[in-house]
């Protein structure tokens, strides 16, 4: 349905400028001013960079490339909902934690109670889903900064995950989860290798390398990949796209203005919440079956790390203004950097130190790009 | 009167409905606990004029505002839209009702693209199947025609709101009301951060929207640039209304003296020297 | 603005480039292996390790990479054990930390063809089982039941038991061989106390306070010994109790022991655990040979009776 209201529209005649002053933007100027270009330019630096300093050293041989992808597809998949949240305006940093309690409660109903894993696994999304909305809820309602509220998330949720985990089980890992999951679709959803066949020729035909034993080095693509994909192609549609997109920019723009044209803020934050909670169960959903173990430590820090990639991605941190695809290209940043530095042969002490220094030159770089957007003000 | 002439609408040039009451408010109360912020305050905007609300700070201009565009709920009085009583729960009725207000600094989200912020809340949308997506085409080429019938050039409407100077901010809030069908336009401060060159710019495209039969409501602190757009000037002082003055009653000074709440300001002028 | 960024990026991506190649060079010995460890990166433990992969470094002409997820995430180890055999190194030293976890990971190396020692956490049969060489460590549960022998030989009924990692499972096991040991049920007598020294402090006093009638202590390292220790001189309060074991060696435990604080020790020696691996895989990587037994390095008590010879090197070697 097109909403086009044509009573109101301006009889006047187009008349020419008023403002001496033209108010036009250079196609060159219009491109810098693109959220992702300061993280697209900082894939193609990494990539550069680690060509010449582990060119040969197995990283870009197939499982070393796999290696810094499945660390780049599980940062993409929180990346994206903390960008989508941190455009909305808000932040959320009990997202590490949620990565804990939900596999959790992945694991524990299926191991102890003997739920089946499907069941088990919706439990975790509704339970995850809904602290989500309640985060949001108390924000939206309270007004209080969601830093606050979400940092007693963090605690609250990583508390309970541990207690929980005592009181059902005795122990903080809870493992042995393969053989209840071993047949289970849903299982396989979140952790089966696509295309086994692919890979097999591929490495028959020396594309890829291969074992000694002549099995492929890698042997298919991991759901997590999709997940990482899918998630972050309907995120960049949802975003750009839609009227929800919309939304979401004028949630963080400014909520004040938003609301004054109609636009459902508190229902916008409150999904968004929803929609970062989303994120962490399949982050754990994925974890948990491809390991075959919960641990309550899980996600430790994670919530920086999807805070990093969104900022890297060129999310401003006060909302309003942000992309998904600069979201990703941060995830890759830090996957290629963090795996990278491992691959170099340096100390890994350097990558705290390394990603110290990227996250504030993002910083800055934003900064200047939001000076660009709103006219050198 | 120079000026009347200059700003009235000829008799041939003025579409359907000319004059025809379109809010009337009569003794509207609002409290707030046991602060009383609207004590009795009556008003009648008309098709085709420009109303002004002046008052000093604490007067109750931005409570009538509120409770004009539904953010408020009046406590007592009558408001009447198009001839019918109303009670808004939410600025969102107020808008279906044909209110709509444009906020001096929360009009526009300057990050935002204008074309974005032009649709804000009303997105076009099309459908794909079971899905449905902004009309990105069609919400640009809109926005870019609105900006060209205002006089501001945009050659790509995908530009953030925040390149554009403070009053074509404004006009294009203005737009945005009029291109979704306001009848009523309530402007709040809207020249107030403005210079000479930009107020200029605003008020004559307030002059354009008139022409057009919309009713507006113009609240400001500035007595000249009410005097020089608007037909009718309201004063208000502690919540109530002081009186409701026509162009042709008034002069600029007298308007001055009234919504400064006739004596304190000569006072105040006097121990000046005569500066205020 | 633009310009001065980018070159602000270029300098920074020199400085590190500078610090990796320097650092790759400066090695570039013969063989290279990579230890993984699942310490978090506060874990002051493992720095006897670390002098002890120095030390071989030295000794054989090799090259060694240490490795550790940052926050103690298994998950995130088992990703670094699948770089490191992507890398392709001459051989991976690593813990068992959580053999679910870390199973298809090491298998993964395994399966590449390179050699694979374990090391510290984890059992003789999980090494086996993961297709490594071999397994140098100590048994947890057994040493955890060696110290509640003692602590029972002391008279101990009720206890607390310090756990600083608890997220770990041989960590947990400890607790439970000491309880076996000492013929108590596990209930709520082990204390997560956190790796913070001052939380450690305050949630022991808080714990003693609430539950006066302990009368034996063990903590699982000196993440929370340390803090233990200092909570015993300030109140003066060791006397009342009957045995108060730490497991692994520092500087403050060792004085402690000396001082009749502490009653002993559990030296694991994790000398051994560094410095074993590394030898061992040199020597099989050049001339494939490799003892065919697993290596116990623990438990060994360290009390007041052989203490002097611990103790000069406590904290760096020992």
């Amino acid at each position: 349905m097109v909403e086009q209201s044509n009573s109101g529209r301006m009889e006047t005649p187009i008349v020419d400028v008023i403002d001496e002053r033209l108010s036009r933007q250079s196609r060159l100027r219009r491109m810098l001013s693109r959220p992702d270009l300061g993280a697209f330019a900082g894939a193609v630096l990494v990539f550069v960079f680690f060509a010449f300093a582990a060119g040969d050293t197995g990283m870009f041989a197939a499982d070393g490339v796999m290696n810094w992808l499945t660390v780049t597809a599980q940062l993409m998949i929180i990346g994206t909902g903390a960008a989508l949240l941190m455009i909305g305006g808000e932040f959320d940093l009990s997202v590490g934690s949620m990565i804990g309690f939900a596999g959790m409660v992945i694991a524990i109903p299926t191991i102890y109670f003997h739920v089946p894993v499907g069941v088990s696994v919706i439990l975790a999304f509704v339970m995850a889903m809904a602290i989500g909305a309640l985060n949001g809820y108390i924000i939206v309602r309270t007004r209080l900064p969601s830093f606050i509220v979400t940092l007693a998330s963090l605690y609250m949720l990583r508390g309970l995950t541990i207690a929980l985990s005592i009181v059902f089980t005795n122990r903080t890992i809870v493992s042995g989860l393969k053989q209840y999951s071993d047949n289970s679709f849903v299982a396989a959803l979140f952790s089966a290798k696509l295309f086994p066949g692919f890979f097999r020729w591929l490495a028959e035909n020396g594309i890829i390398n291969k074992l000694p034993n002549g099995a492929p080095a890698v042997s298919g693509l991991p759901m997590l990949l999709v997940w990482a994909v899918v998630i972050a192609v309907i995120g960049h549609v949802v975003l750009t796209k839609t009227r929800v997109g919309n939304w979401i920019f004028a949630s963080g723009g400014d909520a004040n203005a938003a609301r004054n044209v109609g636009v459902p803020v508190s229902a916008i934050k409150i999904s968004l919440f929803m929609v970062t909670a989303f994120c962490a169960t399949v982050f754990a959903a994925c974890q948990v079956f491809e390991f075959g173990s919960a641990a309550s430590d899980r996600g430790l820090l994670k919530e920086f790390e999807a805070i990093i990639a969104a900022v890297i991605g060129g999310c401003l941190l006060t909302g309003g203004y942000g992309s998904v695809v600069g979201a990703c290209l941060g995830a890759l940043i830090f996957g290629v950097v963090q795996m990278g530095i491992l691959f170099t042969g340096a100390p890994s002490d350097w990558f705290q130190v390394f990603l110290g220094a990227m996250l504030l030159i993002a910083v800055l770089f934003n900064s200047s790009i939001r000076r660009r957007v709103t006219g050198e003000r | 009167m120079s000026k009347a002439s200059q700003t009235a609408v000829a008799e041939k040039d003025r579409p359907e409905g000319w004059g025809r009451p379109l809010i009337e408010v009569h003794d509207l109360v609002k409290h707030f606990g046991p602060v009383v912020a609207l004590a009795g305050v009556s008003l009648t905007v008309k098709a085709g004029e420009v109303h002004c609300l002046l008052g000093d700070n604490g007067a109750g201009k931005s409570t009538l505002i509120k409770t004009l565009s539904g953010v408020y709920k009046p406590t007592g009085g009558d408001f009447v839209v198009d001839g019918k009583p109303v009670a808004f729960s939410s600025p969102r009725d107020a808008l279906d009702a044909g209110i709509a207000t444009v906020f001096q600094d929360l009009a526009m989200i300057p990050l935002l693209s204008i074309t974005r912020n032009f649709f804000m809340g009303r997105e076009p949308v099309k459908r794909l199947g079971p899905l449905s997506f902004m009309d990105m085409d069609f919400a640009n080429k809109v926005a870019r025609e609105e900006m060209r019938r205002i006089g501001i050039d945009v050659r790509d409407p995908e530009q953030a709101v925040g390149t554009l100077s403070g009053g074509e901010r404004q006009c294009v809030a203005i737009a945005r009301a009029v291109y979704f069908g306001a009848k009523v336009l309530i402007l709040d401060e809207p020249t107030s951060a403005l210079g000479v060159a930009q107020t200029s710019m605003v008020l004559k495209f307030i002059r354009q929207v008139r022409a057009k039969g919309l009713g507006v409501i113009f609240i400001t602190h500035n007595v000249r640039h009410a005097y020089a757009v608007g037909d009718k000037f309201t004063v208000l002082n502690r919540g109530r209304t002081l009186g409701t003055y026509t162009k042709t009653d008034i002069s600029l000074d007298e308007l001055q003296t009234k919504m400064a709440g006739d004596k304190e300001l000569q006072d105040l002028s006097e121990e000046l020297g005569g500066t205020v | 603005m633009k310009s001065s960024l980018l070159r602000g990026v270029l300098a920074a991506a020199a400085v590190v480039a500078v610090v990796a190649t320097s650092a790759t060079s400066a090695l570039a010995a013969n063989e290279r292996f990579v230890f993984v460890s699942h310490a978090p990166d506060s874990d002051s433990w493992w720095n006897v390790i670390k002098n002890a992969l120095k030390n071989a470094e030295h000794d054989e002409g090799v090259k060694v990479e240490y490795r550790n997820p940052p926050t103690g995430d298994i998950a995130d180890m088992a990703r670094i054990i699948q770089q490191a055999t992507a890398s392709n190194p001459n051989g991976i030293v690593t813990t068992i930390a959580d053999f679910d976890v870390l199973q298809s990971a090491i298998q993964g190396a395994v399966a590449k063809g390179i050699p694979v020692i374990t090391v510290n956490s984890g059992t003789a049969e999980q090494s086996k089982k993961l297709g490594a060489l071999m397994h140098i460590g100590q048994p947890e549960y057994d040493a955890g039941k060696g110290a509640g022998e003692r602590a029972k030989a002391a008279g101990v009924t009720h206890f607390l038991c310090i756990n600083h990692y608890i997220t770990n499972a041989a960590s947990v096991e400890r607790c439970q061989g000491y309880a076996d040991g000492l013929g108590v049920k596990l209930g709520d007598q082990m204390l997560d106390s956190g790796l913070d020294p001052t939380e450690v402090y305050n949630k022991v006093k808080a714990f003693l306070a609430a539950h006066p009638d302990t009368n034996g202590i063990l903590a699982l390292g000196p993440n929370a010994a340390d803090p233990l220790i200092k909570y015993l001189r300030d109140t003066g309060s060791a006397s009342k109790f009957k045995s108060i074991i730490s497991f692994d060696l520092d500087g403050d435990i060792s004085k402690a022991i000396k001082e009749g604080i502490m009653s002993a020790a559990i030296d694991q020696q994790p000398y051994l655990q560094g410095y074993l691996p590394i030898v061992f895989l040199t020597q099989y990587v050049r001339y494939g040979v490799i003892p065919s037994n697993n290596v116990n390095t623990g438990p060994g008590f360290v009390t007041k009776d052989n203490i002097a010879l611990v103790e000069k090197l406590a904290g760096e070697y020992r």
